[in-house]
């Protein structure tokens, strides 16, 4: 069996602060093949971002720090390697787009020169090879007019047009790994859909994997092969897309799929999961969902619970799984 | 763009008639009557009806106002009472000296705060940094009288490189010229040069923490790159306002340091102007350096233009 493309093993990130070291990431492992998708799904400071920048080499440090794990990518371990080598692969081999187009262009320079820059950095083209270039990255992510877009400053784009020139930056050197840190977020519901759209036929065209981070499960059933539930830095399922929408295995995620609008249900309110996620400097004993947890039980204080396969290529952390749906 | 220009222009005229509106104010504060003052010891009614004729102090107020700038705009700023010369002459010899002061002492700012801010903002609570930040509240804290009376025991008094006081003009020899102003811009410039330093480490540390730094990175940048192009171009736009009302208030003259000095530019002149009562050299280099102030703040508005694309529209 060939190795995937990107496998994450035991990955821990840790943070300090005036309060002490918190672990925002803690222990997660998953793998990633070429040509799929992985959404990783939670709620705002479950770590999926962290993992997301462990992974780019991006933690700002101080104060974060990966403490544990691996990361072998395409074969290399990116843990402890050297800071050339990462920005080498990073806009190359791995790209990313984040969640705020509207503040991840740099105003002072046109979109055009932006992208170009990424070209030129790593790839021994002319200036006006890497222009033709990114004219033909715009005209692939659907910006109209590229020609007249190249010489623009980001403030004359609209969000969903950064976003897009953000995706043609990403692109540009063709990367294996495009991480997708909530990507349509702060967009219009609209322009989501057409970000989201233009992603999958980009990674049907070029064969790349994409890594994306959503808190949206409507965005994880349209584009997830592969779902990573993650709650207060742990991952607490894992499992294929369609499984995971078909049975879910662990309460929390039950719970978000709870809290998700259905029109073909006559709801007269959401289901939200009660309680609050718990302070990350200051975990409870034991599974960390369980003070917000319907299903938990005496047992569930003793010990954190280990991720178990509960079906074939279906693992949970939670020890009443597998769990018996009425 | 060019519309914010031409708008910034003409904003900036209304402020410099008020300028000179409160310059020539500074006249009617004199005590007693200017043509009794003019006349000295001679009391005759006919005499002194001539003197206020001539210098047009039976007209109202306005029209003596208008009659005054129209002067000034012809390069007429009156004559000093003290040393019979024209302002305009006084003017025109003080403003290279200030400017040349100024300049080096600007000079001095920049190269040493800008680099000092970039690098404790990069090496964020390093050694270097702590050190920086000393240095730089030193440098405010500092009282410029000190450090230059401190400058000429050490560099004059003690090791005999440098002048203590004195100015020698550049065409007479550059040496001896930048000799003689070496000190004096340390001085101002040292002082500027924390207020630079502190300025762009905050500005640094803003625009390094932000989205588009972190995508400059994501795109595999080096980081020298990621600092000096992306970071600092944005970094860099308060700190030019900042220049400029500095610059300014070099053009006002350094009073303390231009005496302890003795050089002779406008800190001196207004000073010794103000002790002689000489209010039409108050006015002239008031009026100048007003103007000048006014002028450096267009340019800085105007550089923030070229510097900032979304100031371009």
């Amino acid at each position: 069996m060939n190795a995937p493309l990107l496998a994450v093993d035991d990955l821990s990130t840790e943070f300090k602060t005036d309060h002490g070291r918190f672990r925002a990431v803690d222990e997660v492992s998953f793998a990633l093949d070429k040509g799929r998708t992985l959404c990783v799904v939670g709620e705002s400071g479950c770590g999926k971002s962290v993992t997301a920048l462990s992974i780019m080499g991006l933690i700002p440090s101080p104060p974060g720090h990966i403490v544990g794990g691996s990361i072998r990518f395409e074969g290399e371990e990116l843990v402890g390697l050297s800071p050339e080598r990462y920005q080498g692969l990073r806009g190359n081999r791995m790209g990313m787009i984040f969640q705020e187009p509207m503040t991840s262009l740099n105003p002072a320079f046109t979109v055009g020169d932006q992208i170009s820059e990424a070209i030129l950095r790593h790839e021994p083209v002319s200036q006006a090879e890497s222009k033709a270039r990114t004219i033909e990255l715009l005209r692939r992510v659907r910006i109209p007019s590229p020609e007249k877009r190249f010489d623009d400053y980001p403030h004359k784009l609209s969000g969903g047009m950064r976003q897009r020139a953000m995706i043609a930056m990403a692109l540009s050197c063709s990367p294996d790994l495009l991480i997708a840190d909530e990507p349509t977020t702060a967009l219009d519901v609209t322009i989501q859909a057409q970000i989201l759209e233009l992603l999958g036929e980009l990674r049907a065209e070029s064969g790349m994997a994409i890594m994306l981070i959503t808190h949206d499960l409507g965005v994880v059933a349209e584009m997830a092969d592969e779902v990573l539930v993650m709650y207060a830095g742990r991952v607490v399922e894992r499992a294929p897309a369609a499984a995971l929408f078909a049975s879910p295995q662990h309460p929390y995620t039950i719970g978000l799929m709870g809290s998700v609008p259905r029109l073909d249900l006559d709801q007269d309110r959401l289901a939200a999961i009660e309680g609050q996620v718990p302070n990350p400097a200051n975990l409870p004993k034991g599974c960390r969902f369980r003070a917000r947890c319907p299903f938990a039980i005496a047992e569930c204080a003793e010990a954190e619970p280990p991720l178990i396969e509960v079906a074939p290529g279906h693992q949970a952390a939670c020890i009443r799984a597998p769990l018996e749906m009425a | 763009m060019l519309t914010y220009v031409i708008r910034r222009v003409l904003v900036s005229i209304p402020t410099i008639v008020f300028i000179s509106i409160v310059v020539f104010g500074l006249q009617l504060l004199l005590p007693g009557d200017p043509a009794l003052a003019l006349a000295g010891e001679e009391r005759d009614p006919q005499v002194i009806a001539e003197l206020r004729r001539m210098y047009h102090l039976d007209e109202p107020v306005w029209k003596q106002y208008l009659i005054w700038i129209g002067n000034v705009l012809q390069g007429d700023l009156g004559e000093s009472i003290r040393l019979k010369v024209s302002v305009s002459d006084l003017v025109a010899a003080k403003l290279p000296v200030t400017l040349e002061l100024a300049a080096m002492a600007m000079l001095i700012a920049l190269l040493i705060g800008i680099p000092m801010g970039i690098v404790s903002a990069v090496r964020k609570e390093s050694l270097l940094d702590y050190s920086a930040n000393a240095v730089g509240l030193a440098g405010l804290s500092i009282p410029n009288f000190w450090l230059g009376i401190m400058m000429i025991l050490l560099f004059s008094v003690q090791l005999g490189w440098l002048p203590a006081s004195g100015f020698v003009k550049p065409s007479e020899s550059l040496s001896q010229n930048l000799a003689t102003l070496i000190m004096p811009a340390i001085v101002l410039g040292t002082g500027i040069a924390a207020i630079f330093m502190r300025h762009t480490r905050s500005a640094m540390l803003a625009v390094l923490r932000s989205d588009y730094v972190r995508t400059a990175r994501a795109k595999g940048l080096r980081e020298p790159r990621v600092v000096y192009r992306h970071a600092l171009r944005n970094a860099i736009i308060p700190v030019v306002t900042l220049g400029a009302i500095q610059f300014g208030e070099l053009m006002g003259g350094a009073v303390l340091t231009e005496q302890i000095f003795s050089i002779p530019g406008f800190g001196k002149l207004i000073v010794d102007a103000v002790f002689n009562r000489d209010y039409a050299v108050v006015q002239g280099v008031v009026l100048c350096t007003g103007t000048g102030f006014i002028f450096l703040n267009l340019c800085a508005d105007l550089i923030y233009v070229v510097v900032n694309p979304r100031m371009r529209g």
